[in-house]
């Protein structure tokens, strides 16, 4: 078990070497550079010469190959140094640790909800198959997973937020609102929190049901029709033990897939949703970047996101070994 | 070739109406098994109270979107108590949905028992007010009360020994299961050393090592042993065994058999052997059913059937089995033709295409039972009293 961990493990740096160096390839592709994009309107009219663009590209670290360029920050991220962002002006770690929790919050939420609806809503339309639930709840979710979140949430804020009043269209908390450092006025900011966080959650929930949804609902189809579903009912176990015993446990094996794409997800923050509420969440703060191409901030937050995906791999093949009983992880 | 007419197409109207007609017999029966019904509703008396169950005109059909097909159409015969009763017949004449329709276990809502009875002489139910023995009627019966029955009167052992035991529970858990749904007070240790014992009853030669084990761990013999531990778990008066060697090697095959016709004796118990394999039925059964296209054409005892088969179709299976005196340069006989579709089957004999003792009465709707001997009975016009 060890072993096979320690094995992964190895197999995982060659993985992030990897995508490292073709992030950093693509980022320096990209049209522009950080300083033409902050520095335009100066270069424009001159204020700026050639030669001070020069300085500054090397002042950035943005002179000489992409190779040179490459070496030169993965020789800093052995070291640990993941550079100072170009945009924030601050270490990338910090910006990082700082706004990750924002994002940790709403994604920990909406992934608990989304479970909780989309399981039973996907077995309950599996034992009803082809009924009017089975197709409601199918037509629905589907109409959930086919509408792009930028569109959806802006209905959303249109509707419930500016229409109705009933929400604050954006941020994390009322703006014009100081809140006293006691015991009261934090419960007071996280309760402001928890109502601003109200429709972004409601709008990821909904948005991802379907696909979790339909992949239960096809599981337990499959499981049902097993033998031993039929040895099961046959030892006269009502249809409830059935279900929510012999079927979901066979049901969950396919499921642990699912752990892989999560870790990243609760992590990583929704570049999309953040954006649409103006939420300064991790993803926000990337998208932001990326937009002026802060090369130390995106490089640092893709490794962070591929680091996590390898961990949730890893972590979703140990699953297996927990939930199924046939797999032995090999040495 | 040649598209034959009107056989396996159906217009895109005709389509729609079965779908339609489908949905809606499937929403009744469905409802039918919900019913909250007294106990009177779905109770019976038995004709014979030697028998365990009574089988009788009982019809069990299935939804397809080609058509209703008639899997079980009018099967009659009873299973005396302590004994074994065969049921023989080839792939798809309905044995296995008959076996399962006596356990309420047909792939619903597709598959659904629409008429008949099925009486199971059970002992908890007491008389009635004439002084005769009462019975459920399985047909009638709500699915709520099917789990009292299931898995402690009635039990069944099942064609597939590999993929029946749920993977990812224990074997322990698995046998453990049956004593807590039908002795709800019984505690943990209890019900360990039960199954523990089950185990060795069924001749497992570690059963505290399988107990702790999970079923891949397990040869097949071994899970069809753990099966009918299962079968024998809650005492019943009835073990269903659908085909349970079929997937297994011959030594095996012999091992489970004698197994199970001990435990029969042991227990006390009646059995439906469910099989296609003629030498299992002349070696375990007393009695012996023989089904053609979900119709019983032949009823007896096991020398009847064997001794003096009277159906056109027995004796051609009986002469399709290879014998170890026959001669190895004959190609072995095999009955000519095939099975009818069972799709809208005629009111005729579903063999006389294939029988060769056709006669000019075989063109009338289906023969009638007829009992040739106390013991014996044959549904073809070649034995009809003028």
């Amino acid at each position: 078990m060890v072993k096979y961990i320690l094995k992964r493990l190895g197999i995982s740096i060659v993985i992030l070497l990897g995508v490292s160096l073709i992030i950093y390839t693509l980022v320096r592709l990209m049209p522009m550079n950080y300083i033409e994009t902050t520095y335009r309107e100066k270069i424009s009219i001159g204020e700026i010469s050639e030669e001070d663009y020069q300085n500054l590209l090397k002042l950035y670290g943005l002179d000489g190959s992409i190779v040179a360029g490459y070496f030169r920050w993965l020789g800093n991220m052995i070291k640990g140094d993941l550079g100072n962002s170009f945009k924030y002006r601050v270490p990338v770690t910090q910006v990082i640790s700082e706004h990750m929790w924002v994002s940790f919050g709403i994604a920990l939420v909406a992934t608990i909800l989304q479970f909780l609806i989309a399981i039973p809503l996907g077995i309950s339309s599996a034992t009803h198959q082809y009924s009017a639930r089975d197709y409601t709840v199918t037509v629905f979710t589907m109409i959930g997973l086919s509408l792009p979140t930028y569109f959806f949430g802006a209905i959303v804020i249109k509707v419930f937020a500016v229409d109705l009043g009933w929400f604050d269209p954006s941020g994390l908390v009322d703006t014009g609102v100081t809140y006293a450092n006691t015991f009261a006025g934090q419960m007071q900011k996280f309760g402001d929190i928890i109502y601003h966080m109200i429709l972004p959650i409601t709008v990821t929930v909904l948005l991802s049901l379907g696909g979790l949804m339909r992949y239960t609902r096809t599981n337990t189809l499959e499981v049902l029709n097993a033998d031993y579903i039929r040895t099961a009912r046959a030892k006269g176990l009502s249809e409830k033990t059935v279900i929510y015993k012999h079927a979901f446990r066979n049901t969950l094996i396919p499921l642990a897939t699912l752990l892989a794409g999560i870790i990243p997800g609760l992590f990583g923050g929704m570049m999309i949703t953040e954006q649409v509420f103006d939420i300064p969440g991790i993803g926000n703060m990337a998208y932001q970047a990326l937009l002026v191409g802060d090369i130390p901030f995106v490089m640092g937050y893709n490794m962070f996101l591929a680091i996590l995906t390898v961990i949730g791999t890893l972590l979703s093949d140990l699953m297996y070994a927990v939930v199924d009983p046939r797999v032995k992880l090999g040495k | 070739m040649r598209p034959k007419k009107n056989t396996n197409y159906i217009s895109l109207k005709e389509s729609r109406q079965i779908i339609k007609h489908n949905i809606k017999q499937m929403r009744y029966y469905e409802a039918q098994k919900r019913r909250k019904l007294t106990q009177e509703e779905y109770t019976s008396v038995m004709r014979d109270e030697n028998n365990i169950v009574e089988i009788d005109g009982l019809k069990t059909c299935f939804f397809t979107d080609t058509g209703t097909v008639m899997s079980v159409n009018g099967v009659s015969f009873d299973i005396p108590k302590n004994k074994i009763v065969g049921v023989v017949g080839e792939s798809g004449c309905g044995k296995s949905v008959t076996s399962l329709s006596i356990m309420q276990l047909v792939q619903a809502p597709q598959g659904q028992t629409v008429a008949g009875e099925i009486r199971f002489n059970s002992d908890d139910l007491g008389t009635n007010e004439e002084g005769k023995k009462l019975c459920y009627d399985i047909v009638k019966m709500p699915t709520r009360e099917m789990y009292k029955i299931r898995g402690k009167d009635i039990t069944m052992i099942f064609q597939e020994p590999m993929t029946s035991l749920n993977p990812v529970f224990t074997i322990g858990y698995q046998l453990d299961e049956v004593s807590f749904v039908h002795t709800p007070d019984m505690t943990k240790e209890a019900a360990k050393a039960y199954s523990i014992e089950l185990l060795k009853k069924v001749g497992i030669s570690m059963p505290e090592h399988v107990y702790k084990s999970y079923p891949h761990e397990l040869s097949g013999g071994m899970r069809q042993r753990v099966m009918i531990a299962m079968a024998i778990a809650g005492k019943p008066k009835l073990i269903i065994a659908d085909e349970p060697t079929t997937a297994l090697d011959v030594t095996i095959q012999a091992q489970i058999l004698e197994l199970l016709r001990d435990l029969q004796k042991q227990e006390g118990c009646s059995v439906m052997l469910i099989t296609h394999d003629l030498g299992v039925i002349a070696e375990m059964a007393d009695e012996v059913v023989v089904m053609y296209a979900g119709r019983v054409i032949e009823r007896g005892t096991v020398e009847d059937i064997f001794l003096n088969p009277l159906h056109p179709y027995t004796v051609g299976l009986q002469k399709s089995k290879p014998l170890i005196d026959s001669d190895a340069n004959e190609p072995l006989y095999s009955i000519p033709g095939q099975v009818p579709n069972p799709i809208n089957l005629p009111n005729a004999c579903y063999f006389k295409n294939r029988c060769n003792r056709c006669t000019k009465a075989c063109s009338g709707e289906y023969p009638q039972t007829i009992q040739v001997s106390p013991t014996h009975s044959v549904a073809c016009y070649l034995y009809a009293k003028e």
